[in-house]
């Protein structure tokens, strides 16, 4: 009887024993930081000034709401999420099927292609620049040869080129990962299925609709989610690239906020345009979050 | 699928298409090995021209040579690798968890591993230094490590709850039946089973630990400064070492496409068709 | 952490202990920060010889990325505040104000008092260096001055003469702006301000409250705008171009005149070889102007327990021959007048630019807006009125607001 409770008990803690290192790393490196976060949003908290830091409750979220350079790089935001993530996906998908198939090079292309993974963002954003440079960039040189450009374009400088610009870097970089991802989810559906749709007369298309997606369905959605998450976060190519400009062609949320804590030193309201942001993502996630939620009562 | 295709259709359809991707995979990365074997003064020649006049080895001899780049690749390899091995070992037992296990708290729990990866890792960076200053752990590879976690364990949870959740119960339940505690189930029959769904995290993690540049940068010191770092140090004030930079850059992609290359396999093996779905 | 505790330490950290005395017998070690453009270049030969001729004092040297300046002042700051600062470092006037407000820094009077290389550096230097509250907290270490480059030849083709006032500089910009060539290199990227300031500061700007939006003020920084977006003798680059930009394309011949300083001469001539020149910038009709003090110094924290070593060791470094031996790493001028005096390191005409533009010479407010003047309010409203986005009256008043708002 003892033992059969104690077991009892035991079988419920173990979940959480499971559970615990996870908890414990995050808590201490991400929580904790996250609360001071939090704490730096409701002040005017301006580094250089460490005696002097009034509580301003949500002060600083109104000021965002009025904020026009807010607006802009919500907006900016939204284009750079999209577009970054949707074509990394279109083109990642596409690759991860193409390098399914068997040829005779496949191992080399397979490694081939993660190459723009493997370099640091820093390095992207500055060979990027250099090949968009105006008279010493391959891409104006590239252009002009082939007579698709008469004059060089200031790819960098234009405001309606700018993001574009930009954003295919950073479709360069991210699109292997997308690749890896779903080749690794198409490498566990079982020939058999495509057996059975073919026996059934299924046509390619047919097989990829209803076969290969809804297979990958569990894979694409985690991958996607992480990925808005990750390129709604990063700054790093835009800020090398462009630092944001020209104006604020390329400022989106992250940079706003980056640069409002790091070059005005004004945390707080730095804090409370970075909660604003997770706010936003959160909602866009929303309806995952309620599937996960849903499957979790399974 | 299924390999229905003659090899001119092959070539059409498959062939030609992957090689328009890797060209431009690679084009940028071209671009900068040109880049780093000319000599300096070539560099910044109107027009510009394609293949080096002269082609030089310099700057790598320079950048192995003259700086500290060897101890660089050495710490990014450590910093990256116990990322791996910290994500790793504290999220597969969570997701299996997450997976597996019904209880109280459980969807909250799920909820907040999800909502964590919202949080810009950009302002917990001032706190985390504090934070690793208090620790002691400025400066070591262990703090760099930690800092790395930020990203690495909410992203790895998330990715193997859902590898995890492509495997199908009964597998635990046969385990579980013969006698196997839970712990042996995971590591025995789980684990092995899910190592496409493993590697392909690790991959990750390692790619973005190698890549990551703020904390590293942040915080590190001279004793285990890591190569985003050390390329950083390339660009100064008033110039730009060109040179040693995209030697570097060539340099830095090739222990993670090494890695790739020895890690594919078990993403092609790993799964067993078939054996798995039902 | 609670937040208590964060800002009792940062308190902590950055209230100024009582002057520390080094005893002499036992070792002290500085730790000391830097940044060179040359990551070949190591300060360990002075370090060696600081050391020998200091027994008892060891210096740490730490490199630290320059990262456009962000990287090494968002280091150092964070260092500051969680008390594990360095006990001196690299620091530029453009963050003074910050650090002094900070309490983070150390007045260095009383030890300048007694130090025998305190006349070597010239008055206008240590003026320059001096923060707003009158206190000396910055020890000179190298500095630039901003001047016109020029291209002899395609000047020479073009019939005009290097440009001294405002309207020759418009006259010569058209006459060697063709054939893809652009008449100025403008940057228009984070640190451009300097390009700004001449013509615009030069022009009769001031950072006093109304000073960005006098008339002369506003005709200053219309005509300027114009230069690119009327008579476009700009590159078609210039709203994002940084340095880098600026500089190869230069080297590549792609514009006639841009406005840097000695630390990019030698790759300049070893581009263009005797087609590159220099001159002071021009100035306006009525004999004003404004050129660019590129400033660096050492200063000493005030959370630091060996103050005295640390002085050592920056006074070291602003000395003569040690100076000048630093200067050889990073490309700059030295501070002393016995070193500048026979400066070898860079083509005389060079040299003879930078001497002449210090009349004309000027520094940024000591303000603590000013960093985020430099890094994000100057390029945003530059670049939007270069685009015409916005009026240029309306980038002045951004600036105005900025700093009197």
């Amino acid at each position: 009887m003892a033992s059969a409770a104690g077991s009892r008990i035991r079988e419920a803690l173990r979940p959480y024993l499971f559970l615990a290192p996870a908890i414990v790393v995050t808590a201490a490196v991400i929580i904790v930081p996250a609360l001071q976060t939090l704490w730096m949003s409701l002040h005017d908290y301006v580094l250089f000034r460490p005696d002097d830091v009034p509580f301003v409750g949500l002060g600083n979220f109104i000021r965002a709401f009025s904020d026009e350079i807010f607006w802009v790089s919500l907006v900016n935001s939204v284009i750079w999420i999209v577009a970054c993530v949707g074509l990394q996906f279109l083109l990642g998908l596409g690759t991860a099927m193409l390098l399914n198939q068997s040829f005779w090079w496949r191992g080399v292309a397979r490694m081939l292609v993660v190459i723009p993974w493997a370099l640091p963002s820093v390095i992207i954003g500055l060979m990027w620049t250099w090949m968009y440079d105006l008279n010493l960039g391959v891409l104006n040189d590239m252009l002009l040869r082939s007579g698709l450009i008469t004059t060089p374009v200031a790819w960098l400088a234009r405001a309606d080129t700018a993001l574009p610009a930009v954003v295919l870097a950073l479709i360069w970089q991210g699109f292997p990962f997308f690749a890896v991802m779903i080749l690794a989810g198409l490498q566990s559906i079982p020939d058999e299925h495509y057996e059975a749709a073919e026996i059934d007369g299924a046509t390619r298309w047919q097989q990829f609709r209803f076969v290969t997606l809804p297979a990958l369905a569990g894979v694409i959605a985690t991958a996607l989610l992480l990925r808005i998450i990750w390129v709604a976060n990063s700054l790093d190519v835009i800020l090398v690239m462009t630092g944001g400009g020209p104006g604020f062609a390329t400022h989106t949320l992250p940079l706003y906020a980056f640069l409002k804590a790091y070059s005005a030193m004004e945390f707080g309201y730095g804090a409370a345009l970075a909660l604003l942001l997770s706010a936003l993502l959160l909602v866009v996630v929303a309806g995952y979050v309620r599937r996960t939620a849903r499957e979790g009562l399974q | 699928m299924i390999e229905r295709r003659s090899p001119l259709n092959r070539f059409l359809t498959v062939e030609i298409p992957i090689l328009l991707v890797i060209l431009f995979a690679l084009g940028p990365y071209v671009w900068m090995i040109l880049t780093s074997i000319k000599p300096d003064a070539e560099l910044t020649r109107a027009p510009i021209t394609y293949l080096p006049g002269t082609s030089t080895l310099d700057h790598y001899r320079t950048l192995l040579g003259r700086t500290s780049f060897g101890g660089n690749l050495v710490n990014s390899l450590i910093v990256a690798l116990g990322t791996v091995a910290l994500g790793l070992s504290v999220s597969v037992p969570a997701a299996y968890a997450f997976s597996r296990f019904r209880f109280a708290g459980r969807n909250y729990l799920l909820i907040q591993f999800l909502t964590i990866n919202m949080i810009p890792v950009v302002l917990l960076i001032i706190p985390l230094f504090v934070l690793m200053r208090k620790l002691m752990l400025l400066d070591t590879h262990a703090g760099i490590v930690l800092g790395h976690a930020t990203f690495a364990i909410p992203f790895s949870v998330w990715m193997m709850t859902s590898y995890f959740n492509a495997l199908p119960r009964e597998l635990d339940e046969a385990a579980t039946m013969d006698g196997a505690t839970r712990m042996q189930t995971l590591l025995k029959v789980i684990l092995p089973l899910a190592m496409p769904g493993i590697v392909t995290t690790g991959i990750y993690i390692f790619v973005s630990s190698w890549n990551e540049y703020l904390f590293a940068m942040m915080l590190s010191g001279q004793n285990v400064r890591t190569v985003t770092v050390a390329l950083q140090l390339f660009i100064g004030e008033f110039s730009v070492q060109w040179g040693l930079l995209t030697a570097g850059g060539t340099l830095v992609a090739i222990p993670v496409t090494i890695l790739f290359l020895i890690v594919q396999k078990r993403l092609v093996g790993g799964l067993t068709a078939g054996a798995v779905k039902s | 952490m609670k937040r208590r505790q964060f800002l009792s330490l940062a308190g902590a950290a950055l209230a100024a202990p009582a002057v520390t005395r080094v005893n002499a017998q036992s070792p002290a070690t500085v730790r000391w920060w830097y940044h060179f453009d040359n990551p070949q270049a190591t300060p360990g030969d002075l370090i060696a010889k600081f050391e020998k001729e200091n027994p008892g004092i060891k210096v740490q040297a730490e490199s630290i990325p320059w990262g456009g300046g962000n990287d090494y002042y968002t280091r150092l700051y964070a260092a500051l505040i969680a008390g594990n600062g360095p006990d001196c470092a690299m620091v530029k006037l453009g963050n003074q104000a910050r650090l002094v407000q900070m309490k983070a820094l150390e007045p260095l009077e009383p030890m300048l008092a007694n130090w025998a290389g305190k006349s070597d550096i010239a008055d206008n230097l240590w003026a320059m260096n001096k923060a707003s509250d009158g206190r000396q907290y910055y020890l000179p270490l190298q500095y630039v001055v901003l001047y016109l480059y020029y291209r002899v030849d395609l000047f020479a083709a073009a019939g005009v003469q290097p440009p001294k006032t405002f309207d020759e500089f418009l006259k010569a910009a058209q006459a060697v702006n063709k054939d893809g060539v652009a008449g100025f290199g403008m940057r228009g990227g984070g640190g451009g301000h300097d390009h700004w300031g001449t013509f615009v500061l030069g022009g009769g700007a001031t950072f006093d409250k109304g000073g960005m939006v006098s008339p002369k003020a506003l005709a200053a920084n219309r005509w300027f705008v114009e230069l690119g977006t009327k008579h476009k003798v700009f590159p078609a680059s210039a709203p994002t171009d940084g340095f880098r930009q600026i500089i190869d394309n230069y080297k590549a011949g792609r514009a006639a005149m841009t406005i840097h300083h000695i630390g990019s001469a030698n790759e300049m001539v070893q581009a263009l070889g005797d087609k590159v020149s220099a001159v002071p910038v021009p100035r306006a009709a009525d004999g004003k102007g404004w050129t660019s003090f590129g400033d660096e110094s050492n200063a000493v924290f005030a959370a630091s327990k060996v103050k005295d070593a640390a002085f050592k060791w920056i006074s070291f470094l602003s000395t003569g021959a040690n100076n000048v031996a630093f200067n050889t790493f990073t490309g700059q001028l030295p501070v002393t007048t016995s070193g500048a005096a026979n400066w070898t390191l860079h083509p005389k005409r060079f040299v003879d630019a930078s001497m002449q533009s210090l009349p004309v010479m000027g520094v940024l407010p000591d303000h603590p807006k000013t960093a985020d003047f430099t890094r994000t309010v100057w390029p945003q409203n530059m670049q939007r009125a270069l685009l015409g986005q916005i009026e240029p009256d309306a980038m002045m008043k951004a600036i105005e607001a900025h700093f009197h708002g």
